[in-house]
């Protein structure tokens, strides 16, 4: 009997003493981070580069101990680039996994999709390639505003190529190439209200479909109305179909795109067609700083890439860098409660060292976009690789360039 | 002028491209009557092999015939485990699905094995552009034109002149009659199945130096080349050859002339006036069937 007893009484003290260590368990249990993309089809170069850049960052962050005594943990899931495939996964990722915040989106009409989904469960997305203008101003009508980014934007990229064609290289006469999609289409929009700046209309507006194999009509049509370079917003396979185009016709303008014509797929496929491509760029695999220098061989080191090329060097550097934000706001936040992450980093009150820049005040309540104007520069397609166009922005790489809330050069966003 | 020129030679090598798919699904219906509606997959996996093959050094020319012998090997595969079946049962409707399901195996299989992304194939000839009467030609397009054109000519032959040809044709006609003059015909439609996607390979790694080569390659191309196969008609050749060069044309001349987002409307149009006033496509034989 009494030894029964004991037994009982033992049994409860291990349960109650298991229900209180359980109870500070969950303390030190890891903090999840969402990571949708699309890890396969024809934005995968992007996506699986993000993913790395992530993963990279999470692993750095574990390895030194953590965020608020505990660890990272990723929630990976392929969101194929399709937008019911985002929308599936955002409430998996709030309902199921219950992530404090969500890093990632590579196609803008998956993010527009997917991101209500966090909105409304107030947890924190950080867009770190996605770049359709109206990502970040999605719910600028809502006091409380849970989307972020931390790639260039539309607004910005497409003035950069018109500031490139237009008045850096002197062309009067462009025409322009999108596919039909929504990232191609609202491209196209930012490119001609930036042309219209300059006083300039493009000379064709052509546009094709995803896989398709043939770009003669919309080349023809550009080359017939006398364009002197072609400015394309597109992704990496019909992109590659523009340039062997141009090849087989025989008639070979400068092209000037978004800065999808650095994906090693647009690279890979188009060969020498390729060569010569400038787009704008955040970051070119150059060690030009400390941070790039071990950041890229960091990458090169864990994933080996074919010919020790990143895939999408901007969208690893983006992966990367988004972490270390989310990090940054959910140490000061000291917490992991959506709101909370999203106050911290609306007033981040220490820099963070990024490979892209050194954010110091990257968002604030009304100011959702970490990259301004003047800080992507120019890559070129050289030698199968991107370097940068102009040998001054490579000499003046070194100096970090910051967020400028008054640059100049950036579309006016209306909603 | 040079402009119209350079959109028909476009619109030719486009349509040759679809014409050598589309010659697939004549060769199925010729003898059962069903379609293999994986030949996009029968497509895409033929360029895959190939370009595998050329990867570890085997020569273009020498990977045609290996990559013939995959599609032969593909194909029969296709038609004893989705095909017999429901043709055993009078099934009306079950190959239709048969095949659909076995491409999208055949597709998952390719994205597992050679991955998602769209791969370069080398060419075999020189990719600078050649002139013909004041517009450019790639040596490769010229290829896959006069490639399709062979192969269309080496089935036909096969089919008109050859012992083997005549039980193919014999079982198109009437399938019971057929068997009662000993004719295998099980045989028969597996050889056509076999031979089918042999086509449907070869013109994969025939095309892929100018598409691009990836697991979702045969999606778009197959789905045309079903366009291409109606318009022609499902029983004749030439109607193949003929149906495939309209489709390319109409294509890149809408393209140019109307709209490049429009350009796959002509096309379509055309398919669905063939559908309401010859249903058995331009060229095809009208067959009253007695039931």
């Amino acid at each position: 009997m009494t030894n029964r007893f004991t037994k009982l009484a033992s049994q409860v003290a291990l349960a109650s003493a298991l229900f209180t260590l359980s109870g500070l368990a969950s303390a030190a249990d890891p903090i999840k981070i969402g990571v949708s993309g699309p890890f396969t089809g024809g934005s995968s170069s992007m996506g699986v580069s993000m993913r790395d850049g992530v993963r990279l960052a999470v692993d750095e962050i574990n390895k030194s101990g953590g965020v608020i005594g505990r660890q990272l943990q990723i929630v990976e899931r392929d969101d194929e680039a399709k937008n019911e495939r985002g929308v599936q996964i955002a409430q998996e990722m709030i309902n199921k996994e219950k992530v404090a915040a969500t890093v990632g989106f590579i196609n803008s009409g998956v993010a527009l999709a997917a991101q209500r989904f966090y909105q409304e469960a107030k947890i924190p997305v950080m867009n770190n390639v996605a770049t359709a203008s109206v990502i970040t101003h999605q719910f600028d009508d809502q006091p409380e505003n849970y989307i972020f980014r931390n790639a260039a934007h539309d607004s910005i990229q497409a003035p950069m190529m018109v500031e490139e064609a237009i008045t850096r290289r002197n062309f009067k006469k462009v025409a322009i190439l999108a596919d039909s999609t929504n990232y191609g289409q609202l491209g196209r929009a930012d490119l001609e209200k930036a042309l219209e700046l300059k006083g300039i209309k493009a000379v064709a507006v052509e546009k094709f479909n995803i896989k398709d194999v043939d770009m003669t009509p919309q080349l023809l049509k550009a080359k017939a109305a006398g364009a002197e370079a072609v400015l394309t917003y597109a992704i990496g396979p019909e992109l590659a179909q523009i340039a062997n185009g141009m090849t087989k016709l025989g008639w070979k303008v400068p092209m000037v795109g978004s800065w999808t014509l650095s994906m090693a797929n647009f690279i890979d496929n188009a060969g020498p067609g390729g060569e010569g491509a400038r787009m704008p760029q955040t970051f070119i695999q150059e060690p030009t700083t400390p941070k790039r220098q071990s950041f890229i061989i960091a990458y090169l080191k864990t994933f080996n890439p074919k010919n020790a090329r990143i895939d999408s060097p901007v969208s690893a550097a983006q992966g990367y860098d988004s972490v270390y934000l989310l990090a940054a706001a959910i140490k000061q936040a000291n917490s992991v409660e959506g709101p909370k992450i999203r106050a911290a980093l609306e007033d981040l009150k220490t820099p963070v060292d990024g490979v892209v820049t050194t954010y110091n005040k990257p968002f604030t309540a009304k100011d959702h976009d970490a990259i301004t104007a003047n800080i992507p520069v120019i890559g070129e397609v050289k030698g199968q690789r991107v370097v940068y166009a102009y040998e001054a922005d490579l000499k003046k790489a070194s100096e970090v360039r910051v967020k400028d809330v008054n640059a100049k050069g950036a579309l006016a966003i209306k909603k | 002028m040079e402009i119209l020129l350079q959109l028909i030679y476009s619109g030719i090598a486009l349509g040759m491209i679809y014409a050598v798919i589309a010659f697939g699904y004549q060769l199925t219906f010729q003898t059962s009557d069903t379609l293999n509606f994986g030949q996009g997959d029968a497509l895409m996996l033929g360029a895959m092999v190939g370009l595998t093959l050329v990867n570890i050094g085997v020569n273009y020319w020498l990977m045609l015939p290996l990559v013939i012998v995959f599609g032969l090997l593909q194909g029969a595969f296709v038609e004893r485990i989705g095909v017999r079946p429901a043709i055993k049962i009078k099934s009306e409707f079950g190959w239709i699905m048969s095949t659909i399901a076995l491409g999208i195996i055949f597709k998952n299989v390719a994205e597992n094995v050679w991955g998602r992304d769209d791969l370069k194939f080398p060419s075999p000839l020189p990719e600078s552009p050649l002139q013909v009467f004041g517009a450019n030609v790639l040596p490769m397009e010229i290829l896959v034109v006069v490639g399709a054109v062979l192969m269309m000519l080496a089935v036909e032959f096969f089919n008109r002149k050859t012992i083997y040809g005549k039980a193919v044709v014999a079982t198109f006609n009437d399938r019971d009659a057929a068997k009662l003059m000993g004719i295998n015909t099980g045989l028969v439609i597996t050889f056509s199945y076999a031979l089918s996607s042999a086509t449907a390979g070869f013109a994969g790694a025939l095309i892929a130096p100018l598409t691009l080569t990836g697991a979702t390659m045969g999606a778009v191309l197959g789905l045309k080349a079903f366009a291409v196969a109606i318009i022609g008609g499902l029983t004749s050749g030439l109607g193949i050859i003929v149906g495939g060069i309209i489709l390319g044309v109409a294509e890149t001349t809408t393209g140019f002339y109307i709209s490049t987002g429009y350009k796959d409307v002509p096309g379509l149009v055309l398919l669905l006036l063939v559908l309401a006033f010859k249903p058995s496509g331009l060229f095809g034989k009208t067959a009253i069937k007695k039931v």
